[in-house]
């Protein structure tokens, strides 16, 4: 490490430019254009690492990427002052508790991932983002090279990750970042080309980087020491970059940066903001937004959920109490009237805090699109628009992947080679389309390509061939479409490493219907296909209907209800002398007793003297009997937990507008049963 | 107060751990209960709260003991008849019968179960010389769910370990439903 020896070599350059940041930082000078401490400091990286004092360019390095996500002046400065006199310690050759530290377990087998736990779990959350940013701006960046902005992002986040890295000891992925972090520096001064094959081993090493992110993560769990992937392979390609590519090759090149020309004295602040200034200037406005976020354990968020849900039952239960209805004090009834105002604000509040764009999902696709098209030869131009409609968070996790499948499928089935597309008079670059809006409280999700859309006659011939339907079925249109939904259905002539194994659409299907949703399609031979996803906003809540069986009252899923009746004599007939059927609209349905499956005593045995449900499930329907309807409202609906994980007939719970528990019936699971 | 992490519980476990091979571990804080004529004592660590018996919604095919399910401030939470759980007579709830709301293991971790009793009755600090192991009332290998036994003041107290006696199992279970009619 740096000794004493060192004290009037370069150090003392590096030590004048230190003070010079030093009183940058303090006299607040640098507090208005925050870029020029950042430059400043990132220089410093450079020339302490050339000038050998490798400790010291790492701390420098990670305090530049610490003070860049420091929004807040205050703490800003504070994390700047500590950081410098630290550097100021290892620079004079002075053994600092941080300096010190890394000496005394022998560099070997050290587990950083112990050492601060709260830090790798923040490395590890904001390595995440980074690298979903980058990939974005990787994608960017291939459909326009020039594009400087998304190159300086880009650089930032190998950067940021890089310092982070080296300030927890992570030196695998600190040094791939770093190797990266240098490729894209030579693109950004026009040294180095945009290449598909360039963006190709930069994704390659994000997705690198993303694993071994959550190698890390899972140490963190585990306690164990992480163990990376071998980066050798992947380092060899990155350098291999930097080295086939002359700087003589360079295209419309931007002027390229001096080589630091800082030798000892002169204030960094002259070169730096001269280069980049706007960049910076969007990049911190970016930053500033980005830190008004506040991250939440979700644990919380449900618990405030849950309080909310009863401080809204405790004030309807105030509303409605009789001593309360009963008086006619005007002032009384103002403050209850703007106490049931706050409160349906508050819970509208608390809702709107687990929804999330949708934009992020789409993100992802972008990148599954690209590798895709890319390996299939295909051209594909995706467009999103919708990205700000929100869903809830839940919703958005389990829809990651039927979406991400459908787009596969699009790119793989739907997508013409751009020869057969001109053939059939069409742009040889194809469009893909996803987008998202809301529709009568629904969130819809679309995805659309402009290809050869779905072959009618194919889907028909395989359908027989595996006797899902009668040779002699007339279909309807729809219907045929939603062959591909069943099991082991594909009309993919050849398997292909994506699809047409058959697995896929049904999983699509049934995850859609999981979250109480339903796929749609309409397709155009020749012109393409689209694939509409509804689902509701949230999992939370369900309409439903609140029926009584004797002295138990159930919810019923308003959208598992087709129509309700009392039956009329002779509408019921018993069939063997055990099941009943009811004829409805001249459709005969099975009728499943609730009173009878649940073993309750009802009020009404006779089912003249009973009420009706036509439910649906899974495209069946039955009529479920019940005593009577109690009316339709809004649940929240609650696990019950795994104690009564799997009673049959019951979906889950919910908080009734008394405080009481009320159950859901699951109807899918009371009509299975009624088979029997 | 808002979740925390389950400190406590792995304390807890390590102490159950330590309790087979030293005895002093079962000393302790508990919280007793009637039921019935006896006596019943569960760590009070166990107890998150106690409360009068509320109106509760009954999940269907359970086993009888499941009394079934109540709203504990925004939670849907399983209660127990302890009574109808040690097949002891079904009595009839009184202005003294209590939910004692306990953490109990669960498969999936700590989870909230209530559990119906006849009356609390105090909280005992048992000393380990006060607590003596469970004769063998069984030869089967059935897993107890008594931890011990304790004698104060010339009574009784029988010590549960309330997650063997609740937690581990499904109370949906198949055997013992009233039966589909």
């Amino acid at each position: 490490m740096s000794g004493q020896s060192h004290k009037h070599g370069p150090a003392a350059g590096l030590l004048q430019c230190l003070d010079e940041i030093a009183a940058q930082v303090i006299l607040g000078t640098g507090a208005g254009e925050g870029c020029d401490v950042a430059g400043a400091l990132a220089k410093l990286a450079t020339q302490a690492g050339q000038a050998g004092y490798g400790e010291a360019a790492e701390i420098a390095a990670s305090l530049h990427a610490r003070s860049e996500q420091q929004s807040d002046a205050g703490t800003r400065e504070r994390v700047l002052v500590e950081g410098l006199a630290r550097l100021q310690a290892v620079l004079r050759g002075e053994p600092s508790p941080a300096a010190a530290q890394p000496q005394t377990p022998p560099a070997a087998p050290i587990n950083p991932i112990a050492q601060d736990p709260e830090l790798i779990g923040d490395f590890v959350m904001e390595s995440r983002e980074h690298l979903a940013s980058i990939e974005t701006q990787l994608l960017t960046l291939e459909q326009n090279p020039t594009d400087s902005e998304a190159m300086h992002a880009a650089f930032r986040g190998f950067h940021t990750i890089k310092g982070l890295a080296g300030f927890l000891e992570l030196n695998t992925i600190r040094e791939v970042a770093h190797q990266v972090e240098t490729v894209l520096d030579q693109a950004r001064n026009g040294e180095l080309a945009i290449t598909p094959a360039v963006i190709d081993v930069v994704l390659q090493s994000g997705d690198f980087l993303k694993a071994s992110v959550a190698i890390v993560e899972e140490a963190l769990g585990s306690g164990s020491p992480a163990v990376f992937g071998d980066p050798t392979a992947l380092l060899a390609s990155v350098l291999g970059l930097t080295t086939v590519q002359s700087p003589s090759a360079q295209p419309a090149a931007t002027a390229p940066k001096p080589p630091g020309p800082v030798a000892a004295a002169s204030p960094p602040a002259d070169t730096t903001p001269a280069v980049e200034p706007p960049a910076a200037r969007a990049a911190k406005q970016t930053t500033a937004t980005d830190n008004l976020k506040v991250r939440v354990d979700a644990a919380k968020l449900d618990y405030l959920m849950d309080m909310v849900g009863e401080m809204v039952i405790a004030q309807s239960m105030i509303r409605h109490h009789p001593a309360l209805t009963a008086q006619q004090d005007s002032r009384l009834n103002g403050c209850i009237a703007q106490l049931s105002r706050i409160t349906g604000e508050v819970q509208r509040t608390a809702m709107a805090l687990r929804m999330i764009p949708i934009g992020q999902l789409f993100q992802r696709t972008a990148r599954v699109v690209r590798d895709l098209a890319r390996k299939h030869g295909k051209l594909v131009d995706l467009e999103t628009s919708g990205e700000d409609t929100e869903l809830d968070k839940s919703i958005a996790e389990e829809l990651s992947d039927p979406l991400m499948h459908m787009v596969r499928n699009a790119v793989d089935h739907g997508i013409e080679h751009p020869a057969d597309r001109e053939k059939a008079g069409k742009e040889p670059t194809s469009r893909l389309r996803l987008a998202a809006y809301h529709q009568a409280g629904m969130i819809v999700v679309e995805v659309a390509d402009d290809g050869r859309g779905l072959d009618r006659a194919k889907i028909l011939k395989k359908a027989r061939e595996r006797g899902l339907v009668d040779a002699n079925a007339h279909l309807s249109e729809s219907e045929v479409c939603s062959l591909i939904f069943e099991p082991g259905f594909s009309t993919a002539e050849k398997v292909t490493d994506v699809s047409g194994r058959g697995v896929g659409m049904d999983v699509v299907r049934k995850q859609i219907q999981k979250l109480r949703g339903r796929v749609d399609i309409v397709t155009r031979p020749g012109h393409g296909t689209t694939f509409y996803m509804r689902m509701p906003l949230t999992l939370a809540i369900i309409d439903g209907l609140a029926v009584s069986v004797g002295s138990q009252n159930y919810i019923v899923p308003i959208f598992s209800v087709r129509e309700m009746f009392r039956p009329q004599a002779g509408q019921i007939s018993t069939v063997q002398g055990r099941d009943e059927m009811a004829l409805v609209r001249d459709r005969l349905l099975p009728v499943v007793r609730l009173h009878k499956r649940f073993a309750v005593e009802p009020r009404y045995a006779n089912p003249y003297d009973a009420l009706l449900i036509v439910a649906e499930a899974e495209g069946r329907p039955f009529c479920l009997m019940v005593d009577e309807l109690i009316g339709k409202q809004e649940v929240v609906i609650k696990s019950l937990g795994e104690t009564f994980r799997g009673v049959p007939g019951i979906a889950g719970g919910a908080i009734l507008g008394d405080g009481k528990v009320g159950l859901i019936l699951d109807i899918a699971g009371l009509r299975g049963g009624s088979a029997g | 107060m808002p979740p925390k992490g389950n400190k406590m519980e792995s304390t807890l476990l390590e102490r159950d751990q330590a309790a087979s091979v030293k005895t002093d571990e079962r000393a302790g804080k508990y919280l007793v209960f009637q039921l019935a004529s006896e006596e019943f004592g569960i760590r009070v660590l166990k107890v998150r709260e106690i409360m009068g018996v509320q109106d509760i919604t009954a999940v269907p095919q359970t086993p009888s003991y499941v009394k079934g399910v109540i709203n504990l401030r925004g939670k849907v939470i399983p209660v127990v008849d302890l009574r109808l759980k040690f097949g002891l007579p079904q009595a009839e709830y009184t202005q003294r019968t209590c939910i004692i709301v306990v953490q109990v293991q669960g498969e999936a971790g700590p989870m909230l179960m209530g559990i119906v009793v006849d009356g609390v009755a105090e909280v005992a600090n048992l000393a380990a010389a006060d607590i003596e192991d469970t004769p063998a009332f069984t030869t089967s290998g059935e897993k107890s769910y008594l931890l011990g036994m304790a004698k104060v003041k010339g009574k009784v107290k029988i010590l549960l370990d309330i997650d063997q006696a609740l937690g581990n199992q499904e109370l949906h279970s198949l055997e013992g439903l009233p039966g589909i009619r």
